[in-house]
This record gives structure tokens, sequence and C-alpha cells, in this order.
């Protein structure tokens, strides 16, 4: 009898917890619905006859490798748990933003700002230009903006220890030491 | 204690002097235009040999792009292309150019069109740059999506096998 009490029970169970928490639904809604329909009371009209997967993975589309980076496919999510990568990318930005600020003591340069808020941080160099650098935790990427270079994502490489951008290989903090030097006019140290 | 919290609640509180106003940052006229005004919104029948698909992103990214070109056997021109995307006024507008500018020209041409053309014709913030980064990669997805075809179609010129329904 409690095999046949319990598709009912766990129906009305989801059906509670979706009126006290629709949060679920917002969050994965794709996913929470399919895991009702597997839950479905058996019905004898059979018009929930059909079997679905719980899709909990990261949905990503592409029709050629992940992200379009290179020759190689890369699983980002299966290099770097998101905890580690939190951690990783935290220390990399929190390090750049102190090494930027004493920077900016230093030099003298119209409308120099930083500003590091929501994650993101963001450089004001006046009139020569905005970088920003963000996380990108869905692709476990620090995600850089350039008035010189442009876009750029970096991935963390185990073997080096640094984000490395995987299209030219450039390295992070290499590249924004390079960069800030030629526009600023003096050396910085960032690795 | 309860009095005091609900005062605070439901009688709202007086602003204190002016705060100066934080410059408004819109998007440029060309991303709004883009946005209201799209230009070649549509789908293209992928399994057409003539046509190339290029799908990009991530929804969990908040950015997803499908950019489809139409090509001609003959010239190897690109005669018609269309777009869907997912994601914020600046990928929009991104993507939109982008089939703008594919249209008419050669495949070896298109390669070449940069983000930062993208990004400087459409003013877009520093913050927004990885649109056109996105869109160039969409452009570049959707020849290679082609020529992978092309590749197939003159690799296998005996009878077509089946296809097995992949989902």
């Amino acid at each position: 009898m409690l095999s046949k009490l319990q598709p009912q029970l766990l129906w009305r169970f989801s059906s509670y917890i979706f009126r006290r928490r629709p949060s679920c639904l917002e969050s994965n809604g794709v996913a929470f619905a399919f895991f009702r329909l597997l839950l479905a009371p058996p019905d004898p009209r059979g018009s929930l006859g059909v079997s679905f997967g719980i899709d909990t993975s990261p949905r990503r589309f592409s029709t050629g490798p992940v992200n379009v980076q290179g020759p190689t496919a890369v699983d980002n999510c299966s290099l770097l748990q998101e905890g580690e990568f939190h951690r990783l990318a935290d220390n990399t930005i929190h390090d750049l933003q102190e090494r930027l600020e004493e920077y900016g003591d230093d030099i003298e340069i119209d409308g120099f700002d930083i500003d590091y808020g929501n994650d993101v941080l963001t450089l004001k160099l006046g009139d020569l230009g905005t970088y920003v650098v963000n996380k990108q935790t869905p692709n476990r990427q620090i995600w850089l903006s350039s008035p010189v270079s442009g876009p750029s994502r970096f991935d963390w490489d185990w073997e080096s220890k640094r984000w490395v951008y995987r299209r030219t290989g450039a390295n992070l903090l290499e590249l924004l030491e390079s960069e800030i030097q030629s526009l600023c006019r003096q050396p910085i140290q960032l690795s | 204690m309860l009095r005091n919290a609900a005062k605070r609640v439901l009688i709202p509180r007086l602003s204190s002097s002016a705060t100066p106003t934080a410059l408004a940052r819109s998007y440029h006229e060309r991303v709004v235009d883009h946005y209201n005004n799209p230009r070649n919104v549509g789908s293209f029948d992928k399994n057409d040999p003539n046509v190339g698909t290029g799908l990009v992103g991530a929804p969990a990214c908040g950015d997803v792009m499908k950019l489809q070109i139409r090509v001609d056997e003959e010239s190897g021109k690109i005669v018609d292309a269309c777009f869907k995307t997912f994601g914020c006024g600046s990928a929009i507008a991104s993507s939109s150019v982008a089939t703008e500018w594919v249209k008419g020209k050669e495949m070896e041409e298109v390669l070449s069109i940069k983000n930062t053309e993208i990004a400087k014709h459409l003013s877009l913030p520093p913050v927004k740059l990885h649109c056109s980064m996105l869109a160039e990669d969409a452009i570049k997805a959707a020849v290679k999506d082609y020529e992978a075809k092309r590749a197939k179609q003159n690799g296998s010129n005996e009878a077509p096998v089946d296809k097995a329904v992949a989902n």
C-alpha cells in the first residue's frame, strides 16, 4: 500500500515545496519541471508515459568547441571546482587591486580611479582608457576588457599557476604590466 | 521596538541633501537602433547544405548567439544572413551588425571582421566589449560550420547515410 501512496506523497510534497519556494523554479525551472514529471503519479490515461532525464549540468550550446577559444575543446567545469575557482580568482583580483592602488599613489594620472564592487574591478586611467576585470564563474574564467587589446578571457593554468588566454598564450598579469607601462610610462610590478 | 521598526518601514524617509546625480550611462543610439529595429532576425533551415550555423555562448554566462549564413555555391559569397540572440542590448546589436556586415562578402573576407570594429561602430563601453568578441566568434563558427558541411558533402558523394537522431 505504501508503494502506491508514495508517488502521491512525493507529488504533493513537491507541490508544497514549489509553493513555498518559488525561487526553486526560477533557478533551474527546466530541471524541476522534469523532476516533477518524473514524480507524477501514474496517469491512467497514459499521457505522462514519457521519461525525461534530470539535466543539472550548466547548459552550453555550441556547434563547435565550447567557447571557440582554439583548436581544443575544454570543459572548464571539470578542471576547476567552483570553490577553488573563487579562491584563486579572488586572490588574483584582490592582489591586483592592492598593487594598482599603490601604483596610483605613485604616479600622477588625471582621472586615475580604482573601483571594486560586485566582484568587478574597474581601473580608470582618465583619457587613456578604462580596464575592467571580472570573474566569469560558469566558465571558470577571468575576463578582461582593455582599451589597448580589447576583450580577453583567461583560464587558470595549473602548470604555470597563472591565468592564461588560450588564443594568444598571454598571461593576465604580464599583459597588464606591459600595457599599463606603455600607457602610463612607468613600470608596474603585478606578478 | 516593533512599533519603531514598523514606523521605519511605513513612513518613508526623506532623502537628505540632494546627492549629486551620477552621470547617466546610456546605450549609444546605434545600439538602441539595432535593439528597436533589429535587422535580419530569424533562422534558416540548418539542414540546408548552403547554410552555415554558428552557435556560441552559454545561457549561464548570459549570452547566446546563433548566426546563420546562406552561401552561394558558385561564387562562394554570403548572400543572406540571419541571427537570434539571447542576451543584453549590446549583444543583440553586435550580432545584428555582424549579419549586416557579412552580407555580400566572400567567406575569407568575413573572417577578417574584428570585434574591435564592431565595438567601435557601436561605441560599446569597456564592459560590453565581450559582446563584440562573441559576435566575431559567431561569424567564424558559422563559416567553419559551412565549410565542414561542404567537406562532408564532398567526402561522401555516394548514397546518403541515414543520420541517427541524436536527441
